[in-house]
């Protein structure tokens, strides 16, 4: 092999961007379909106040699963997420850094900025950036924030979202992500082809539509009532149950396209609630009655 | 005389957004500058100018106070403002004011330059820090030399990974200077560099180079080469493949050519052929999967796939295509297309390559060895896919084509989705104009019964459009009795052909017997023989009962230049009724019995149309 194995890619990461300020957070513990909906990011990014954090985050899209007969597409996927609010003026900079960290040598390859605006219709929110290539390979996605939960940013946050898989196999100069080394003698397939086959099997056969959809009214009436009592962060996790279940509905194949429309727009409804709440009891916390 | 060379670093722009600024610098430069830029050097990271030639001083500028009538009132006001004596103010069109004089260039410099970044606009822009400045993509630096005067910063920059900063001398010396730090800020000359470095038997199908043309600042041409074993895949999926995400041109069998920015060519190359296989890949997967459920496999998937929201779904869809497809007297094969022609909607490679649609499921169709008219229909259905593309070339395309577009109009009008202004989210325009060509340059005949109100009338607009005729005659000609879509346009070109006293005479019977006779009251109902007594009246009877069905005839053959010489001969019977003849008799029963004739004339005439649009 030649370049850095999975993990020491990993740890090359955050090391580099702990050194410029991030803290350096962990993945989230409830399903999300990418790390911008990790609280760190989603919630973070709302209001004025400066943050700076890094994470590895296991982004769950049950459609894109290809009961691991695909060397590309997983319904587990593995990205590693920067945020810096609001963004430096170096801030691409310090990405290229990044790369030259992990061993990407910037002169040999051919780095591209490509237009790719992001919008995630679920949670209200869209950004203007690139997603960058390495000699015609997408290795990340590049956002600034314009809004989220449908409100405009108060300070404009640059998301930097590595694809590990793909990096990894740039780096690593192989063609299917099951052969990247993960650990010395450990590849990424001993890890995850199994568990890419199973589920697999549980998104597109066996998820159970009407427990789902049960879960999605339960859920989104939690989420009513946690933020009834002004309790966002749990309120919050609601949102995000209620995102994967939609996955899940999507992936069985039980949600027509009206039905989709209108079912993403609860979703959305909730999260901004859920984001004008939290910045309410945020701005209490900082000024609290006299 | 001096020259200035203006430069907005920006983050890499989109391709789009070089283009908004390359139609809009010049003019920007010449209102603050006083001189078209000689040069634009435009790339993802810099849109610069080099205006030649400034002059020394700004135009002086005229600073336009009260009317003079109010000189009393308000003269003094004005002066004080601008700081001059009341009587030093001019009169210039009944206006006092006072001229500035020019100032030197070099003191209102920075605050021009200040304009010229501000007085950009684009289409899609974004926010980044507190500024206020919205470009396509953060500004990271302006760059202005005045000969060797630096205006503002303090230098550009060079090839992103090749090079750092660059000092530039003189504003003269940018473009070489970059060259030298591996930027070629010319466009043309990076499209010249582009169109000479790639391999005979390049294509563009998809109209990449525009935006690779931006994608670079140094391009370098590779060529390479995928694996042989994908050859198996339908050419439009691999080329899709190559073009839709990754920007290559494709070149003859499995080769292809890239674009570079630069790194080592040998691993540039090899990276991007390895992601193009993984691409194919993806593709041969999903095309096994496709292939494995089947083209009728997909069909019935469509009653799980909405048309759009309110307009039921796919399978809905079909079966409505199905009848419409009767209805404009398609035949067995369009029928079959019609049921088929969704199915793709289900594939998994529409899904990855939506440009696909159609073209995917006539291969699809062909494995399965639907008889090729059938497949040819399915392929060519989304055709004109623009205001000037080319007709489906079957006649089983054509009338499939037809089909789609009148129920994807109708569906949309029904729900409310109808065009406005320049928002045209479901393409209704081009669906319309597609409709149109359909009916004239394709020949298919499209009953106007197919389309009903609203629609009718939007489709029938676009000949204003499309045709070549002042737009009174298209308005005109909608309004004639024609039945099919197509002959609204004949007809309309005919109207225009005719020789200015034939259209005169036509429009003179039409309009005189619809002035006279339009709106009056007590008009018999029918016309009655007895009560003719002038030899005028009795002939213009005879010849009106001639030639109705003569109009009628030819209108119904498509005759519409017959059509329009027989309503032409009503001309001279109704001159001489006119002249001999006084509408407006004593007798009631008599008056409304001539009233009676002149609608006749003018519902005969009104055949080949409403002539009082046409102004005389």
């Amino acid at each position: 092999m030649t370049g850095l194995n999975y993990q020491d890619m990993i740890s090359a990461l955050a090391s580099y961007w702990a050194e410029r300020g991030c803290v350096l957070w962990q993945p989230y513990h409830t399903e999300v379909g990418a790390g911008t909906l990790n609280p760190a990011t989603f919630l973070r990014c709302l209001g004025p106040k400066p943050w700076r954090t890094a994470y590895v985050e296991p982004s769950i899209r049950p459609l894109d699963g290809r009961y691991a007969e695909n060397p590309f597409r997983f319904q587990q996927f593995w990205q590693y997420q920067v945020v810096l609010k609001p963004a430096p003026e170096d801030v691409l900079d310090q990405y290229w850094g990044s790369l030259e960290a992990i061993g990407v040598d910037l002169t040999r390859h051919d780095l591209r900025l490509v237009e790719d605006d992001w919008e995630a219709p679920t949670i209200g929110a869209w950004g203007l950036g690139w997603e960058v290539w390495l000699d015609g390979t997408e290795v990340t996605q590049w956002t600034y924030f314009q809004q989220l939960a449908t409100m405009d940013v108060e300070r404009v946050p640059a998301e930097i979202t590595y694809g590990l898989d793909r990096l990894a196999m740039a780096v690593q100069g192989k063609s299917s992500a099951f052969e990247l080394e993960w650990a010395p003698g450990v590849t990424w397939g001993e890890m995850f082809h199994e568990n890419e086959r199973q589920w697999s099997i549980y998104n597109f056969e066996e998820a159970p539509v009407d427990i789902l959809l049960r879960r999605f009214d339960e859920h989104e009436s939690e989420c009513r009532h946690l933020l009834d009592h002004r309790l966002p962060l749990p309120a919050y996790d609601q949102v995000l149950k209620l995102s994967h279940t939609f996955n899940l509905l999507d992936a069985r194949g039980a949600i027509g396209v009206t039905e989709r429309a209108a079912r993403i727009a609860r979703i959305r409804n909730l999260a901004r609630a859920t984001a004008q709440v939290y910045l309410e009891v945020e701005g209490e916390r900082a000024e609290p009655a006299a | 005389m001096p020259s200035l060379l203006l430069e907005i670093g920006c983050e890499e722009l989109p391709a789009a957004a070089c283009y908004e600024a390359e139609r809009q610098l010049p003019r920007l430069c010449l209102e603050q500058f006083g001189r078209e830029p000689a040069r634009l050097l435009i790339g993802p990271r810099r849109l610069a100018s080099l205006v030649r030639d400034l002059p020394e001083q700004t135009e002086p500028e005229w600073i336009k106070g009260p009317p003079e009538a109010m000189r009393e009132r308000a003269a003094a006001g004005f002066a004080r403002r601008h700081g001059v004596d009341p009587d030093e103010l001019e009169v210039r069109d009944g206006f006092l004011g006072i001229e500035l004089p020019g100032r030197p260039l070099r003191e209102v410099l920075q605050e021009r330059i200040d304009a010229v970044v501000r007085g950009l606009t684009f289409g899609k822009t974004m926010r980044w820090d507190d500024s206020g400045l919205r470009y396509p993509r953060p500004v990271r630096w302006v760059f202005a030399k005045l000969d060797a005067e630096t205006i503002a910063g303090h230098h550009t920059f060079g090839h992103r990974f090749t090079a750092g900063a660059v000092e530039i001398p003189s504003a003269e010396d940018y473009p070489e200077l970059l060259r030298a730090a591996g930027v070629e800020p010319d466009a043309a000359e990076r499209r010249r560099l582009i169109l000479e470095g790639l391999p005979e038997g390049w294509s563009d199908p998809a109209g990449v180079l525009d935006e690779v043309v931006h994608l670079v600042e140094w391009p370098t041409v590779l060529e390479s080469a995928f694996d042989e074993r994908f050859l198996d895949l339908p050419r439009d999926v691999v080329v899709a493949a190559m073009q839709s995400h990754q920007r290559y041109f494709p070149l003859e069998g499995n080769r292809f050519a890239l674009v570079a920015n630069g790194g080592d060519p040998d691993v540039v190359r090899a990276g991007n052929t390895q992601v193009l296989e993984n691409r194919l890949d993806d593709a041969v997967f999903s095309f096994e999967r496709d292939v494995k459920v089947g083209l009728d496999g997909l069909a019935a998937k469509l009653g799980a796939i909405s048309f759009f929201e309110g307009g039921g779904t796919l399978a809905d869809k079909a079966d409505r295509l199905a009848k419409l497809v009767e209805r404009l007297g398609g035949g067995e094969a369009t029928l079959e297309a019609s049921r088929l022609a969704k199915a793709d909607q289900a594939s998994e490679l529409v899904r990855e390559f939506p440009e696909l649609e159609g073209r995917i499921g006539a291969e699809y169709a062909r494995l399965v060895g639907y008889p090729e008219a059938v497949c040819a229909a399915i392929e060519e259905h989304y055709l004109p896919d623009s205001a000037g593309g080319p007709l489906p070339s079957t006649e089983s395309g054509r009338v499939l084509s037809a089909a789609d577009r009148i129920d994807t109009l109708a569906v949309s009008f029904s729900l409310g989705h109808r065009p406005t202004g320049s928002r045209d989210p479901f393409g209704l325009r081009r669906a319309a104009i597609g409709l149109c060509r359909l009916a004239t340059e394709g020949g298919l005949a499209v009953s106007r019964a197919l389309l009903e109100g609203e629609v009718a009338d939007f489709v029938e607009e676009r000949y204003e459009g499309l045709l070549d005729v002042p737009v009174e005659f298209v308005r005109a000609a909608r309004r004639s009795r024609v039945t099919e879509l197509g002959q609204v346009a004949e007809l309309a070109k005919a109207l225009a052909r005719l020789e200015d006293d034939a259209l005169d005479r036509l429009h003179t019977a039409y309009s005189r017997a619809e002035r006279l006779a339009g709106k009056a009251e007590g008009v018999a109902p029918e016309l009655n023989a007895d009560l003719l007594v002038e030899e005028s009246e009795i002939e213009l009877a005879r010849e009106v009962a001639r030639l109705t069905p003569e109009i009628q005839t030819a209108l119904q053959r498509g005759d519409t230049e017959g059509a329009l010489r027989s309503a032409a001969e009503l001309g001279a019977p109704v001159d001489r009724f006119f002249e001999e003849v006084l509408v407006m008799a004593e007798d009631s029963a008599v008056r409304a019995n001539r009233l009676r004739l002149l609608l006749d004339v003018r519902d005969a005439i009104g055949h080949v149309g409403d002539l009082a649009q046409i102004p005389r």
